[in-house]
């Protein structure tokens, strides 16, 4: 029974719930009420067999292999295989389309009778199994074929608000970024077809000595550029702070905890499994990469006052942390060290899982606040802790996990990618040397930064007065939405008392499954030490000691709330006026001073406007403004003149468009002549 | 068929096609469409023999209904009803087109596309023309202004294909070819709507004139 649960038949059943979802949801279009509860029962019900489905398969030891018996076309199979890492992925999407569908069952009731919950619910599943599919293909074609269900389903996700116009720029934006990444794979994979002659992937492996250095060098940028597109690293992430936030709330967190992980496990697929082994090099530009993107990534979260952008740009920091482990493996696997290359890539999965659980968490938390004050301006927040306890103290749970704050999740996956980081500094070669130690600084800078950010971004929106005249009438989330971010910040504490049985299950995911045999991953008992580390943790006494320092803070604030206090009077400090939300710090005074610290990066430009009572003398001002914008960089020195380049190009290229049938007719005819000619 | 037979057939398409290229009038044009497509139509005729394959012949009778005997009438149709008698200009004079098609020909027959014409071996002289068929059928469509000879070099190409396609040994299953055959009588007669439409806009068909189309 259970062999044939975990098995090909399981996995069509998984896919086959997802249709139903998709094809009910449509059936079902005119109907709000119906339509959202079959769409989210058939996503409940498919992420709970995803769960166990993936538990079963990542213990299956020889992966799940199959196909479809015929296809149409001849290089186009449909075929599937599950390893160890496959079903890691399954396992991350499943779990956090649990809770996302637990959440819209209440959230998706303020789009009735204003949009079609029946094509919101269609395009949700078809995202969904996109995902598994993008997750388990094993042929490159069909691959791209599930590459694409996912994109073009997640722009319909993106544009589904289409009354908006922000929303439908941000869609096109989304799409064109997803083609120009689309172009680079496909053009990767035909690199690989043209020397391997096969599009899958186990024949792909095996044949790989037979692609010359430079080739295989072009398929590892351009698979970094299309995949790194889609996980959003600089500098080809100027969709995702777009995109995301014009998502429904419930779907931002699956794009920015699952979608952008997609990315991340073909650059796995790729580098530490297809193309093997990879040289130095890759694992350095990995680094690289990883150590700006997450460094500059919380830099623009910082600026940002939009709480979903905000979210956004914290997705590309994680991205960065990510990569950062991920480069770490491939340094030490080109170098033969095994076990540091296992616990590399154990914290890059590690932190991929937190990433999704902590990233929703604050994704459906920020979604909540949203649908109670009708504005995503965190300026227009304050005080909501009053209003929205739970949202509050959930928001709160998420903050601490992605400020990598102990005992939740994120701090034990950033520690692990600490340790190999402080490894690699022990490298003979003065370069490898010198990249690891920029990205260890990298990586406890973002940290603090990240710690920065979420207290701006708690601080501002729940701490303080209410400084709009909507957050008074905010009311606690429904408990739909409640239960779907309470699963989630339980989560968050569980992997993180539970990171010790975690990291050595996740660091055996690529010993299994391509990097190396079993033997030589972690056992359970190193946990969360690195091979040669010296920094052992432990989550059960990190969370006994959380749980003890709470109890002594509730105990001392009880303490001084309830002794009898002595009124003092005296002058009042404030020049006798009251206390107002104007005299509260807002979201870019508090960002003002790190962001006026870093303004070679983020290039601010300051602006005063000053009213006076009297015009004419000044010295009494009446208000005064503050402009805080940051100059896009990436849109000013590379988007920009791309743009410019491309225009021109259009423009020379459009004289060959004379408007002549006959013309176009003689371009075809050459066409077909040299096609045969070079045949 | 002996192959004697499929040479004369096949030299019957082929000089359609240059007739196609010289002649000034429309209505002449469409009649030697016709007598083209009926070649095609024996040539297929001649492989039912050969493979005894009756859905083959459900294909021929399609083949015949639509390409010997419905576009032709469309097209007459259509030349009647404006009164479009002659043909308009070519971009390339008489004799230039002639030379044109002499390289062409001659580019069908070289060494270069020796792989293609010889997918049969025993059928490498016929192949050879058939693939000259194509290329003077796309040149047709390049070097005429008019869109009813430039319909007609479309129609043209397609039987060129078919041929070659049978001689190479590439005809596909029978209920694939009368889609084929469906689709292009479609194509027909929206072609026709379009042409009558175009017509009826700018009183010339002469494509060379409607350039204010472009954007």
């Amino acid at each position: 029974m259970i062999d044939a649960m975990i098995s090909e038949i399981g996995f069509v059943f998984l896919l086959s719930l997802f249709a139903m979802g998709a094809a009910g949801s449509l059936c079902f279009k005119k109907r709000d009420t119906l339509a959202n509860g079959w769409q989210n029962f058939f996503a409940i019900i498919g992420s709970l067999w995803g769960i166990i489905f993936s538990i079963g398969a990542f213990f299956v030891t020889r992966g799940i292999s199959f196909a479809a018996t015929s296809s149409v076309f001849p290089l186009l199979s449909f075929s599937f295989h599950i390893d160890k890492l496959s079903a890691f992925f399954i396992f991350v999407i499943s779990l956090i389309t649990l809770f996302c569908s637990i959440y819209g069952i209440g959230y998706i009731k303020h789009f009735y009778k204003k949009y079609n919950i029946g094509a919101l619910g269609f395009f949700y599943h078809l995202f969904i199994a996109g995902m598994l599919m993008v997750v388990t293909a094993s042929n490159g074609l069909f691959f791209l074929v599930a590459w694409e269900i996912m994109a073009i389903a997640s722009y319909f996700l993106v544009v589904y608000d289409h009354n908006d116009n922000d929303t439908v720029k941000a869609g096109s934006l989304y799409l064109i970024m997803t083609y120009a990444g689309t172009s680079c794979i496909i053009l990767s994979l035909l690199l690989l077809y043209a020397y391997t002659g096969s599009f899958d992937f186990a024949a792909i492996t095996s044949s790989v000595a037979l692609i010359p250095v430079s080739v295989k060098n072009a398929i590892f940028v351009l698979s970094l550029i299309g995949f790194g597109a889609k996980a959003g690293i600089i500098p080809f992430h100027i969709w995702l702070p777009a995109a995301h936030p014009a998502a429904p709330s419930h779907v931002s967190a699956l794009m920015s905890g699952v979608m952008i992980k997609t990315g991340i496990y073909m650059m796995i697929r790729m580098f530490m499994d297809i193309l093997e082994p990879a040289p130095l090099w890759w694992g350095l530009t990995v680094l690289i990469i990883g150590s700006v993107s997450a460094l500059l990534g919380v830099l623009y979260a910082l600026t940002e006052h939009d709480i979903k952008k905000l979210l956004a740009y914290h997705s590309i920091e994680n991205i960065g942390i990510i990569l950062l482990g991920l480069g770490s493996a491939m340094v030490f696997a080109s170098v033969g060290n095994t076990p540091l290359a296992l616990f590399g890539l154990g914290a890059a999965l590690f932190h991929t899982v937190n990433h999704a659980v902590f990233k929703s968490l604050l994704f459906l938390s920020a979604g909540s606040i949203i649908n109670q004050t009708h504005t995503r301006n965190m300026e227009e927040y304050g005080g909501l802790i009053k209003y929205m306890p739970l949202t509050a103290f959930f928001f709160l749970i998420g903050s601490m996990a992605i400020s990598a704050l102990p005992p939740f999740n994120g701090f034990f996956s950033e520690w692990m990618t600490f340790q190999v980081l402080l490894q690699g500094i022990l490298s003979a070669e003065i370069v490898v040397k010198s990249i690891f130690v920029l990205a260890t600084g990298a990586l406890a800078l973002t940290g603090g930064l990240a710690l920065a950010c979420f207290v701006k971004a708690f601080g501002v929106t729940f701490l303080a007065r209410p400084r709009n005249s909507d957050v008074p009438r905010a009311r606690e989330s429904s408990w739909p939405l409640r239960a779907g971010m309470g699963a989630l910040a339980t989560v968050c504490l569980l992997f993180g008392i539970f990171s010790g049985y975690l990291a050595p299950l996740l660091a055996r995911t690529g010993a299994s499954s391509f990097l190396a045999s079993a033997n030589t991953a972690p056992s359970a008992a190193s946990a969360l030490l690195a091979p040669n580390g010296f920094g052992s943790v432990s989550g059960p006494v990190f969370f006994i000691l959380f749980v003890f320092i709470l109890l002594c803070v509730i105990a001392a604030a009880k303490y001084i709330v309830n002794k009898k206090q002595k009124i003092n009077i005296g002058a009042t400090w404030d020049c006798g006026a009251n206390l107002t939300p104007r005299t509260e710090i807002t979201a870019t005074g508090f960002a003002r001073s790190i962001v006026c610290i870093f303004s070679g990066i983020l290039k601010p430009s300051l602006q005063h406007e000053i009213q006076y009572h009297d015009a004419h003398t000044r010295y009494v001002p009446k208000s005064r403004i503050v402009n805080l914008r940051m100059r896009d960089v990436y849109q000013s020195y590379f988007y920009v003149p791309l743009i410019q380049f491309i225009t021109a190009l259009s423009l020379r290229i459009k004289a060959i468009q004379s408007g002549n049938i006959n013309m176009y007719v003689l371009y075809i005819f050459i066409a077909v002549v040299t096609a045969l000619f070079l045949s | 068929m002996n192959i004697l037979s499929l040479q004369f057939l096949l030299g019957v398409v082929f000089l359609t096609i240059i007739f196609l290229h010289l002649i000034r009038k429309n209505f002449g044009a469409v009649i030697a469409y016709g007598i083209q497509s009926f070649a095609t139509v024996l040539i297929l005729f001649g492989f039912f023999f050969e493979t005894k394959n009756v859905s083959l012949l459900l294909v021929i009778f399609v083949a015949f209904a639509i390409k010997v005997i419905l576009a032709p009438i469309f097209f007459i149709t259509l030349i009647q009803k404006h009164e479009l008698t002659f043909l308009t200009s070519t971009y390339l004079s008489t004799p230039l087109t002639l030379i044109v098609l002499a390289v062409l020909t001659a580019l069908a027959h070289s060494q270069k596309f020796l792989p293609l014409t010889t997918i049969v071996p025993a059928h490498h002289a016929l192949l050879s023309l058939a693939l000259s068929a194509i290329f003077i059928s796309l040149f047709l469509i390049i070097n005429r202004k008019e869109a009813v000879s430039q319909a007609l070099g479309i129609l043209s190409f397609e039987n060129g294909i078919v041929v070659f396609a049978i001689f190479a040994g590439l005809e596909q299953s029978p209920i694939l070819q009368i889609g084929i055959i469906f689709d292009i009588f479609v194509w027909i007669i929206i072609a026709a709507v379009f042409l009558s439409m175009i017509y009826r806009q700018f009183q010339s068909l002469d494509t060379s004139l409607m350039r204010h189309l472009k954007d």
